[in-house]
Order: C-alpha cells, then structure tokens, then sequence
C-alpha cells in the first residue's frame, strides 16, 4: 500500500511520520517524533520560578530570550532558567509534577503542564494521531495511586486532538534498548521524582511498579545534610558528579555519593521483592539484561556503582549484561513513539 | 508440549473448576497481561474454553493433564480430587450401611487463603470522560518565541517497531 505523505508541522524539516511519543517525567517533557530518516526529539524541563512582574523584567526576559509565562499579574521563568534563577536568589524552583504525578500542593500545576506539554507536543498531524504518554507504575512505598495523574495527561492531549495511550517507563525504556534480547529484560527509569522499573518477557510487562526515591529525594536528602537547598544540589548533581571519584571528595560529594548508594540498594531491594511476590517467572532461556536510564542516572560511574551494589546483593534470575541506555535522557520518549509508530502501522 | 507456567494455569483452573484472569493470577503469580497472554493461547489451542468472563477446561486440556506416561495434573490436585470422590463414595455408602462410620478427610482451605479466594479484587470498568478545559488559553507565554530545545539522533528505529509489532502479532494469534 503506498503511504500517505503527511505534511510538516512547526519546527521540523521532511516528512513526518505518523504517531508520537512523550515522556512526561518530573524534570522534563519531552516528545519523539519520526522525520524522516532521523527521529526529533523536542524537550522543555519542567520547573517555574515566580520574578518580579514588571514591564522591564519582561523585556530583560525578551531579550535574553529566557522563557517565562504571564498568569494574571504573575510572571514566572521557565525551564532551565528557572533553576538559575532560582540558585541566584538561594530559593527552591517550583514544579508542575512532583513525585512522578501532577503536584497536589502546586496550584499553577495544571495550567504548567498543559502549557509546556502543549508547546512540546505541538498539533496532531491528522485528528486522532496516536501518542503515548509516559506514566509512572504504581507506587510501593507512597500511599497516593496514578489514577487521577494519567486520565488528566489523557483528557488533555484528546483535547488537543489526539488518541492518546499510555505506556509505563519501565516499559518503554525495554521497547526502546531491548529489541536485541526480543524486548526480555529490566528497563529501569532513574526519573527525577520516582524510579520506574519494568520486567519484561517478549515485550509483555510481567511486573512493573515506581518508587516515590529517586533524584529529588537525593537532593532533599543531601541539601538537609549539608545545609544547602536542592536546586543547587541538583545542579551540582547534574553538572559535576562523578560517582566513580574515589579520594578527595568534597562534602556534599561525599553526601552525593552515600544516597547514590542508598538509591541503587532500595531500587534492587524492590526489583528482588517484586520477583518473589511473582513466585514464578517464565522459563528464560538466557541471563536477562538491566537497562538504566533516566537523568539520575547519568553521572559518571553510575552504571559500575549499580554493577557493583547488584553484585552483593544478586537477584533471583540470573543476570547478563547491566548496561546504561544508549541515550539516557531520550530512552522513554523514544519507546513510547515505538510503541506510537507500531499503533499507528495498524491502521 | 506445554511449557511449565502453561501447565501450571491448567492446573489452577481445574483447582477452582472455573476461573477469571485475576483469580489464576493470585494463584500462579505474574502480572494480569502476561496471564491474559498465555490463556488466550490456551484457549485458541483447546485447552481452555473462555466465557462470561471464566476460563474452564476443554477437551484438549483434559487430555493433556491425565496423559499416562507423562501425568502433568499436580499430586496436590489428585489428593484433592481423590478426597472429593472418596467423600462421595462415603455418602453413598452411608446410605446404603446405616451407622458404619468411614473416616473422610475435610477438605477445608486455610482460613486466610479461603477470604482471598472469595475476595476478588474490584475491577473498575467504567470510564469517567470528561472535557479537560485548555487552561493554556488564559496563559501568554514567548515559548513559542524562543523556541523548544530540539535534539536529532539518527533514527534506529524502523527495526524495533517491525519485530515488536511482529511479536504482539504472534502473541495474538499463539
């Protein structure tokens, strides 16, 4: 059959192929898309910070081309900005999704997330274009469930004139690194609010769940120790750890390093318990592969640091290899526009 | 030749003669699509009949489970038919031999086990649709000014979308 050109949309060159992929994490939103030879990745992090509301800080803005919002009379600066913004006047960024799900106690939360979803996402190149979402599994260890968090995400983007589905991290992390072991193994998702793991047997999910630890934790965590706040924990986290530094290790590296720990032992823990509540697994013939990705997991040495914690205290199956994804930060955008561009080759 | 799990489900569903998706799930373990996955194959290939929601045994299931030189029924499941019949027998010979007592075994379930057979757990099968007004429109923002960050990797992916999509094809017609 001869395939339907579909025109171009805003911001990208060639032709677009059809369905969509969107990782919508607690740091950064950001969507997939096939144009031709090459896949489109396009990304806004997900933090606000309220400045002053002049008509001189908004052309200082302009000008600068820092991105902002106007919400009545309020201005806040958005995405990466944001934390620098935030780092300068030694206060917190506020964030539309906390812990993996839209935040409770951010009243601006959905009015954020719809803004920044929408400029990422863009328009549907036809009515009813396929995109899958990402969506955190339930968590094991916080007493607050996804329900609510996943049928807004969905309402929204029918809204705007998709069919939208949603796929969980873990899972489209597997789509996205394991076609070569058939789509078996662990995809884990280091996120900013949670860490999603997914087991998966021939692409079929046998369990997957989220845990409410992951890199804001870490920062909270070390920014208590050390006194300091978790913007700027977080930026040093992001901008110059080194988890394979062994001597000479400032404090709030030391700090850094000992919840990394704490992080990688809690997550392995989970992934041993959910083998035993599953009692039995499916006969695989292979040792199973552990794909980590996500943005906390991408200092260096992070990969050897979890190598390591696994190799004292082993799982139930065996293991091959443990390695990072190919592209850490574009693992879940880039299998949920697989599992967008399978839908959509259905039609 | 059926796997280990395969036979397992079978197993299961004999124990509660009838049995939704959820309640061989609480018996064999592993999460509700992959129990789905393989019980559709079950069910395509005769083991398995599926209705109102129940899979029960078919023919093929049946043969498979009494095959003579290679027995797959669990000696759990045997004890327990085995007390079933001998208790029938004893009823009937009751009748027949006023106050001869035969000791029967109860076939009693754990006291916790039993409340978690009973207890199914809820499904919600209603949707709750509702217009999500666009809160952007009361927004003004120069986004689309400065532009989105924008990143471009060469696409790998035509491969992994044709063997996925060949392996859920599988998985439908297994």
């Amino acid at each position: 059959m001869k395939k339907k050109k579909v025109p171009e949309i805003e911001g990208l060159k060639g032709e677009i192929q059809k369905g969509k992929g969107v990782d919508i994490g607690t740091m950064f939103v950001k969507c997939a898309v096939k144009e031709g030879d090459e896949i489109v990745f396009r990304s806004q992090r997900d933090a606000f910070f309220e400045v002053e509301h002049t008509d001189f800080t908004r052309k200082i803005l302009d000008n600068s081309k820092v991105k902002y919002i106007i919400k009545d009379d309020k201005l806040y600066v958005v995405g990466d900005e944001a934390l620098q913004f935030a780092n300068m006047f030694n206060k917190e960024t506020r964030r539309p999704l906390s812990k993996g799900v839209i935040s409770p106690t951010e009243k601006e939360a959905l009015p954020m997330i719809e803004l920044l979803v929408k400029n990422v996402v863009g328009e549907p190149t036809y009515k009813g274009e396929v995109v899958y979402f990402s969506v955190p599994g339930e968590p094991l260890d916080a007493e607050f469930n996804i329900v609510y968090h996943i049928k807004m995400l969905e309402g929204f983007l029918k809204t705007l004139g998709y069919a939208p589905k949603a796929i969980h991290e873990g899972h489209a992390v597997v789509l996205s690194e394991l076609a070569e072991e058939d789509f078996t193994g662990i995809g884990l998702s280091f996120g900013g609010g949670m860490v999603n793991a997914c087991l998966s047997f021939m692409s079929v999910p046998i369990f997957k769940f989220s845990v409410a630890k992951a890199g804001d934790w870490i920062d909270q965590q070390v920014a208590m120790a050390v006194d300091e706040t978790a913007s700027r924990i977080s930026s040093i986290k992001e901008s110059s750890l080194d988890l394979s530094k062994e001597g000479a290790l400032s404090k709030v590296e030391s700090a850094l390093s000992i919840y990394y720990n704490h992080l990688i032992e809690y997550t392995i823990e989970n992934v041993k318990q959910e083998f035993t509540k599953a009692k039995r697994m499916p006969r695989m013939d292979k040792p199973i592969s552990i794909i980590l990705s996500g943005g906390t997991s991408l200092p260096k040495g992070f990969a050897h640091r979890f190598k390591h914690i696994l190799d004292q205290l082993k799982l139930p199956v065996p293991v091959g290899s443990v390695r990072m994804a190919t592209q850490p930060l574009r693992s879940v955008a880039k299998g949920a526009l697989i599992a967008a561009s399978a839908d959509e080759g259905k039609k | 030749m059926l796997s280990g799990t395969e036979t397992d489900i079978l197993n299961s569903v004999v124990r509660l003669r009838q049995a939704s998706r959820n309640q061989i799930r609480r018996e064999i373990g592993f999460s509700l699509e992959y129990i789905g996955f393989v019980c559709r194959y079950l069910t395509r290939k005769g083991y398995l009949v599926f209705s109102d929601g129940y899979y029960s045994l078919a023919k093929e299931g049946i043969k498979t489970l009494l095959q003579d030189e290679d027995p797959k029924i669990d000696k759990k499941l045997i004890k327990q038919i085995a007390d079933e019949v001998a208790k029938e027998i004893s009823g009937e010979l009751k009748k027949t031999v006023k106050g001869l007592k035969i000791p029967v075994r109860e076939i009693r379930a754990p006291q916790g086990k039993k409340d978690e057979e009973t207890r199914e757990a809820v499904k919600i099968k209603t949707d709750f649709e509702f217009p999500i007004e666009d809160e952007t429109s009361v927004l003004k923002s120069n986004i689309g000014k400065v532009g989105i960050n924008t990143e471009k990797e060469k696409s790998d992916i035509e491969s992994k979308v044709k063997l996925f999509r060949n392996i859920q094809n599988k998985g439908m017609k297994r």
